[in-house]
């Protein structure tokens, strides 16, 4: 027996069936129930571990219709149109969901209607029924209220005006139901009856393409996995051919025996549709995940999905059937890597119109890099009119490496208040200054709000020490400007 | 000689390829002074001559990656092979400017005889890229010549991610040069692992430089290994002499520490920046002079020279070059042709 607290009181939340025979119920305060059955075991509702333990339900159903929706705390929704006839019919589906179910230890109920609606009630109330379009209004006529949907303050309502079954809200006159009980009772009774349609909104969205395989024996092994993946991205190739598309995401769905599903993603940088080239990803990512996936018993189904797609460019290769293309390999190389190490492995920099040198360059990953490198350039209207910087301003001196955050030192003494150290420890080393170049005043930029226009300056020096190696300090604010003395940091590597 | 030419020549061939079966280092000697033929640079017969040393044969000089530093070429039988692994060693992790420096600058000289010119890719752990700082696309282009859209990087969590996307890369003939980054001497990184990134670079015969920041000197399969410290740079030379405080260039201090031709020995080099080329700095000696015409750094055509447009001396040598008041010619070789010289 479970307990939830509800309004200051535990009360019974979920009972098995020897506890209903002892004439416990829902609801009921575990005081109550108590006293009257001392012996009762009761443990607290985790609604946390109910919800995973649903959504991994929903994700198992996934092998029935890529539309899964979850209803409320203990409901799957299944749109099943158009994929019955996969499992041979209606009757042979729903068969097939409540075996597999029972196998895995699940007590579930299931009904199948044309629409929502009567599904639910089918199922919550008269049990794996299956039931014909245009039986609906037959189901629902001897069902209670709560068959239709509806809060539980408007149920009372309808009660306390003596209609309690569904056939007698149908059988009463509309306006006056509308204009007493509101719109929602006739919207959730039109749309059990199939006069309004009601969309299911699925959990996740509908891959566009997809392939699976059912198999009869399950598989554990990783090799095989692998295999099972060229075969379906065999298939794959063709309906890709057809939509002249190529894969941009793709996932790999693994169906274990007692319901677990695991689910591999990997991205590439641009359209793939080789079967040979999707199978290298995935040995990758399956690599890297040796750990996480759990085969168990095996897999019985195996789904490979593409989450999207984007237009294939065809590649006029010579008359040797070879093309010369290295940004291919390097795409691919970068997609491996990526499938291993994750997003961030393979970065690309970036320049950025900027004058502070850390916002000067961002990396970014490989595949957010657009493949047109050069923006289209603007039309020139006046050309006489064009003024080139004259080539003797050089760009800036700067360092080939650069600390990711710049790294305070320890300054002693400087010669001048402007000028730069004469000697500064930095990592609990000392160094001695025996040249030094600067300041390059670099000021922070004020338009982006941080610290407003008071925010300090900063003095950079090119310093070399008297081993011959090069740094880039810099003093943060001036000497005299405020209270606080200027700090000083080490901020690159100069060759 | 008994031999024929074409039996020399059959010979040769076999040799290479057993070399090439070998993958050993193929190994060459200055060539016999005799042996040229008469009238021919000394430059060209070293392309058309194999020359042998214990049984080995010889690589055309296109397997080599000439430094343009004289004695270091020299001492290294060519310059740095350009199908394998090379290590580049720095002592400590604060020295990581200058053998970053010396490895970049190695592929700026890849890079500029290459076209089209592919990206290279920088692989390194992420320790490493804490300890000595991330490469700074901006100081790559303007030291090195390097753009940024030429540039990949890989970092991995772990010393063996590492290993793996090295060896993955290594493997690529889309890549110009990789570079993998590793601090300290970790158990990991042994004589196989080298021995595999020195397979893979010489199947698909790129440079893989393999930066070792403050690591011990171990067994390693990479047929060089060079030991970069810094130097202290010459000072800023302007055309009123020596700019006295002045950082200018940067220079490298470069030991080989092993190599199978070479004698140990010490080589200062200073990186021209805008030319981007090595230049041997030599003890004792009066600074080069600065060239009259700097070269461009935005545009293809050179600034317009100030002052009198002479001819070169000869096509092809250095003095084309960076034309110098001391290699231009001196009066009576002058062509006629050219008239009398235009004033300033």
């Amino acid at each position: 027996m479970i307990s939830h607290r509800d309004r200051n009181a535990q009360r019974i939340s979920a009972l098995d069936e020897r506890a209903e025979a002892l004439h416990l119920k829902r609801g009921m305060g575990i005081a109550d129930a108590r006293a009257m059955h001392p012996s009762i075991d009761v443990v607290e509702a985790d609604p946390q571990a109910d919800r995973r333990l649903l959504e991994g339900l929903a994700d198992w159903c996934d092998r029935y219709t890529p539309l899964v929706a979850i209803d409320g705390i203990d409901g799957l929704f299944l749109d099943v149109t158009g994929c019955t006839h996969l499992f041979g019919g209606e009757r042979a589906m729903l068969d097939d969901i409540l075996s597999r179910f029972f196998h895995q230890g699940f007590g579930v109920r299931a009904g199948l209607a044309a629409t929502p609606g009567a599904a639910w009630a089918a199922a919550r109330f008269s049990g794996d029924h299956i039931v014909r379009s245009g039986e609906e209004e037959a189901l629902l006529s001897p069902l209670p209220l709560a068959a239709l949907r509806i809060e539980p303050d408007i149920r009372a309502s309808l009660e306390s005006v003596g209609l309690r079954t569904a056939g007698a809200v149908m059988a009463a006159p509309r306006a006056p139901l509308a204009r007493r009980f509101g719109a929602t009772l006739l919207l959730r009774l039109d749309q059990a009856l199939g006069r309004l349609d009601e969309a299911v909104s699925p959990r996740l969205p509908v891959a566009p393409l997809s392939v699976e395989r059912h198999l009869a024996e399950p598989i554990m092994l990783t090799d095989d996995i692998e295999r099972l993946v060229s075969l379906l991205a065999t298939t794959l190739k063709a309906d890709l051919e057809r939509r002249g598309e190529g894969a941009r995401r793709l996932a790999l769905l693994l169906f274990r025996v007692d319901g677990a599903v695991s689910r591999i993603a990997v991205g590439t940088s641009r359209p793939l549709r080789e079967p040979l080239l999707i199978q290298k990803l995935f040995h990758e990512r399956l690599a890297a995940l040796e750990q996480d996936i759990d085969a168990g018993y095996g897999f019985d189904l195996v789904r490979l999905c593409v989450l999207s797609a984007a237009a294939f460019d065809m590649q006029q290769a010579d008359l040797s059937g070879e093309t010369d293309d290295c940004d291919a390999d390097i795409a691919l190389f970068a997609d491996r890597i990526r499938a291993r190490l994750g997003d961030g492995a393979v970065l690309r920099p970036v320049t950025v119109e900027s004058h502070l040198p850390e916002r000067a360059v961002a990396t970014v990953p490989f595949s957010e890099v657009p493949q047109r490198t050069s923006p289209p350039r603007k039309p020139v209207r006046n050309p006489p009119m064009t003024i080139y910087p004259p080539a003797t301003i050089y760009p800036p001196e700067r360092p080939i490496r650069l600390f990711r955050s710049p790294e305070p030192i320890e300054v002693p003494a400087t010669e001048m208040p402007e000028g730069p150290p004469m000697n500064f420890r930095w990592r609990r080393a000392l160094y001695r200054v025996a040249r030094a170049e600067g300041p390059e005043r670099i000021a922070p930029e004020w338009w982006r709000g941080q610290g407003g226009e008071d925010a300090p300056t900063r003095d950079y020096f090119r310093i070399e020490d008297s081993d011959g190696r090069r740094y880039w300090l810099y003093r943060q604010g001036l000497y005299g400007a405020s209270q606080a003395s200027p700090r000083w940091f080490m901020h690159g590597v100069f060759a | 000689m008994a031999m024929t030419a074409v039996a020399r020549e059959t010979v040769f061939a076999l040799r290479r390829q057993i070399a090439k079966i070998e993958g050993t280092l193929l190994e060459r000697l200055q060539a016999p002074a005799g042996a040229a033929p008469a009238g021919l640079p000394p430059d060209e017969d070293a392309r058309d001559l194999t020359i042998v040393r214990r049984g080995l044969a010889v690589a055309p000089p296109d397997a080599f990656l000439r430094t343009g530093a004289e004695p270091l070429d020299a001492a290294l039988g060519g310059g740095l092979p350009k199908a394998a692994l090379s290590e580049i060693h720095g002592a400590e992790t604060r020295d990581a400017g200058a053998v970053t420096g010396f490895a970049l600058s190695l592929v700026s000289l890849i890079l500029k005889r290459q076209q089209p010119r592919l990206p290279i890719l920088w692989i390194g752990t992420s320790e490493i890229f804490r300890e000595a700082g991330f490469p700074y696309a901006r100081g790559l282009q303007t030291s090195f010549g390097i753009e940024p859209g030429e540039l990949l990087f890989s970092e991995a969590p772990r010393l063996v991610d590492a290993l793996w996307v090295a060896e993955e890369a290594a493997r690529m003939t889309a890549l110009s040069a990789v570079i993998l980054e590793i601090r300290g001497s970790p158990q990991r990184l042994d004589l196989t692992a080298t021995r595999r990134l020195h397979a893979r670079a010489q199947a698909a015969g790129r440079p893989v430089f393999l930066l070792r920041q403050a690591g011990e000197a171990e067994p390693t399969a990479a047929p060089v290994r060079l030991i970069v410290s810094t130097a202290p740079s010459a000072s800023r030379a302007t055309i009123a002499g020596p700019l006295a405080g002045s950082i200018g260039r940067p220079a490298f201090t470069v030991g080989i520490g092993k190599s199978r031709t070479a004698l140990p020995g010490q080589f200062t080099l200073e990186w021209n920046p805008d030319d981007h080329v090595f230049e041997q700095r030599r003890a004792g000696e009066a600074k080069d002079p600065v060239p009259v015409v700097p070269a461009s750094r935005r545009r293809k055509d050179p600034a317009p020279a100030s002052g009198a447009v002479l001819a070169f001396a000869a096509v092809g040598s250095p003095a084309a070059i960076s034309p110098t008041a001391r290699d231009q010619p001196s009066r009576p070789q002058r062509p006629a042709h050219i008239g009398p010289r235009r004033a300033g």
